[in-house]
């Protein structure tokens, strides 16, 4: 099938989901009045809320949703085949995503700015608050061990890889000096540093570094399991660009550089798609099937295991993410102008990271093509691969365009691993600070969250970790749409485009987990004698994340169901007062 | 039919303009006005203080002040009486 047909059927899919299916349920069931006050407009203090305009907050929302989950995931995904990748993402977007991302928002503006801890309180049961935090603590650190392997292990091990990093967040702290001590005009400071920015990934590709590097990564032979020396650097380098990011102003460190990595990932968003465009190529079917076997096989790479649930939890973010509801309701919902702007902002962005999710499942079918994805071992270097050769079309070389690519993913995973070991210290302080209040500290906060994600990044396989992230992130989808089903129960709307999206996804990700898990825990106690050591304590360390997560989960649900009764009732008892 | 295609044209350059403003900067501008407003909570805290028990300043000072903080009065006490959970901080660490 020619890649523009499958581009087709995702502008399709945008045009009528968001045209038709979230428009229809936006205007005959929330039926939002542009004319009543919202959080932001009714309770702005310039801290919590503050009305934005429409479109400043679209790209706000989409800038904080996106990261590396709709870009690893399809590519792990095509071994099921790229049909059912193509129709999840597609689907899953069009049923599921956008109800989640644009439900959240909703519930924020209409319930008085109230976040997602707030709302479980009150509509599910005081105690869900208390399992939410220990559930998002488990769920982030899922983020830190999946994305801490793909920079750590897999991208910054390669020698024309690093200096380009590491310039992009010298650049950015020179855009936060250049603004906010020495006054420049911001279009300069873009200007300037997303120039040396380039420069910087350029100077990454020449022999002389490239060789510097490999010195680097070679300077000592020893390992442990399959950490070896350059990973062991390269993963705590990782760790310590996130402590700086977790502990300084966010002024200082996150947001200058997250600009200027923005511009890194923005043009190669932009020219990845033209260069598509204009390449126009064909799958090759006979090599790359549009269906492979159920239990996901593909050539010489090993079976990853049923598709159901399997192949819905793997691909993460491009069809729905848990991400998404903690951001639409912490952030966007206190910024929202008026209710109107929720479809747009919310439903709008989430449509526009399924095109980022299609153009991924491009880069690894067309861009980089069977053999090359099998010798990839289907890691994320395949997205730096596919995006470079897309950007041949445009004038780029493969030489420029492949440390590009990876820098880019690097950037993309970065961005968000720092606010991530933010989230894990306010979290650990939260929730265990009276008992320890040594976690009250930010800087022993961040390094209990850098220390525990150093042990899965080093001790996980990452297939296991991934598809435990996966799971996690749709389980806290799940509870984001549950969330929006009893409050809409409670409204006596209708409420079965959020409830049906919501049982799905909680059975998938319940099995996803209760499979893993059992998985992990299987191969730690069975074949303890044969796996090496690091690797048996990783499937513990997975298998009881697994575990307490599904717990957790179902503590949730039983609460849920209750929760349900009473409004069920409720219901039929105003129905028979009626 | 110009006109319109012209203010259609000028409609979209906006749109896309204010699009990459939330997606770049306008994060660095909110966590200002972030910044600002909790300064200026802060100095409101101080001034009225004695609402709190906690007599900061010597009221001859403190009704010179009252005058230029009633306007953000209603604004800040709502805000400090506001519960907050681990959900709501998270927004304060993200910006």
């Amino acid at each position: 099938m020619n890649s523009l047909i499958i581009l087709l059927i995702g502008v399709l899919g945008i045009a009528v989901g968001y045209g038709f299916y979230a428009r229809t349920i936006d205007k005959n069931i929330i039926q939002p009045d542009p004319k009543k006050a919202t959080p932001a407009t009714m309770y702005m203090d310039g801290v919590d809320f503050t009305p934005a305009s429409r479109n400043v907050l679209y790209g706000y929302q989409f800038k904080s949703i996106a990261a590396l989950g709709p870009i690893v995931g399809p590519i792990v995904a095509v071994r099921w085949g790229w049909l059912p990748a193509l129709l999840w993402i597609v689907f899953g977007t069009f049923f599921i995503g956008w109800v989640q991302d644009y439900s959240s928002i909703i519930l924020g503006v209409r319930e008085e700015g109230k976040t997602f801890g707030a709302l479980s309180y009150k509509l599910i049961s005081p105690r869900a608050r208390t399992i939410l935090l220990i559930f998002i603590y488990l769920y982030l650190l899922l983020i830190m061990g999946a994305f801490g392997k793909i920079v750590g292990y897999d991208l910054m091990t390669k020698p024309a890889v690093p200096l380009g990093v590491l310039f992009v967040m010298g650049v950015g702290l020179l855009a936060g000096q250049m603004t906010y001590r020495w006054k420049i005009d911001i279009l300069i400071t873009s200007v300037v540093t997303v120039i040396l920015a380039f420069v910087g990934i350029w100077l990454g590709t020449l022999t002389g570094v490239q060789n510097f590097f490999t010195n680097i990564n070679e300077l000592f032979g020893f390992s442990f399991g399959d950490v070896t020396w350059a990973r062991m650097l390269w993963s705590i380098v990782v760790l310590v660009i996130c402590y700086f990011g977790a502990v300084l102003p966010i002024w200082r460190w996150a947001q200058p550089i997250n600009y200027v990595s923005f511009w890194i990932v923005f043009l190669g968003i932009i020219g990845g798609t033209v260069g598509l465009l204009l390449w126009r190529p064909t799958i090759d079917a006979a090599a790359f099937p549009a269906l492979t076997t159920w239990d996901g096989k593909l050539g010489e790479l090993g079976a990853l295991g049923p598709m159901w649930p399997l192949l819905f939890v793997t691909i993460a973010c491009g069809a729905i993410s848990g991400w998404h509801s903690l951001v639409s309701s912490s952030g966007t919902a206190r910024q929202i102008e008026k209710e109107t702007d929720a479809l747009p902002v919310g439903g709008g962005a989430m449509f526009l990271e399924m095109f980022v999710a299609v153009l991924s499942l491009l880069a690894a079918t067309v861009g980089v093509g069977a053999a090359r994805y099998v010798e990839l071992n289907a890691g994320a270097f395949v997205f730096a691969e596919g995006l470079s050769k897309f950007l041949t079309y445009v004038g780029i070389p493969e030489s420029f365009g492949l440390p590009y690519g990876a820098v880019f993913l690097t950037l993309m995973a970065l961005t968000i691993m720092y606010l991530v070991v933010r989230f894990m210290r306010v979290a650990s302080a939260e929730f265990l600070g009276d008992a320890v209040p040594a976690l009250k500290n930010v800087h022993i906060g961040t390094i209990v969250a850098l220390a525990l994600s150093l042990l899965l990044i080093w001790t996980g396989y990452w297939s296991h970790v991934w598809i435990l992230f996966g799971s996690s992130n749709q389980l806290m989808a799940a509870l984001a749409l549950l969330l929006a089903s009893l409050w809409l129960m409670t409204k006596a709307k209708n409420y079965t485009w959020t409830f049906v999206p919501f049982v799905f996804m909680f059975l998938t990700t319940m099995a996803a987990l209760a499979r893993t898990s059992y998985v992990v825990l299987r191969d730690a106690i069975t074949k303890g004698a044969e796996l090496p050591i690091d690797k048996v304590i990783g499937n513990y360390v997975a298998g009881v994340i697994g575990v307490v997560l599904f717990l957790a989960a179902l503590y949730l649900a039983v609460d849920a169901v209750r929760a349900i009764q009473t409004r069920l009732a409720e219901g039929r008892a105003t129905a028979g007062t009626d | 039919m110009i006109k319109r295609i012209e203010a259609m044209i000028e409609k979209s350059v906006r749109a896309l303009r204010e699009v990459i403003y939330g997606m770049t900067v306008y994060d660095w501008v909110h966590e200002l006005e972030k910044a600002r407003n909790e300064q200026e909570r802060l100095f409101t805290l101080i001034i009225f203080g004695d609402l709190l028990g906690v007599p900061i300043l010597p009221p001859y000072h403190m009704l010179r002040l009252v005058p230029y903080l009633v306007p953000s009065f209603e604004s800040w006490r709502r805000s400090m009486l506001r519960e907050r959970d681990f959900t709501d901080l998270i927004d304060q660490e993200i910006g």
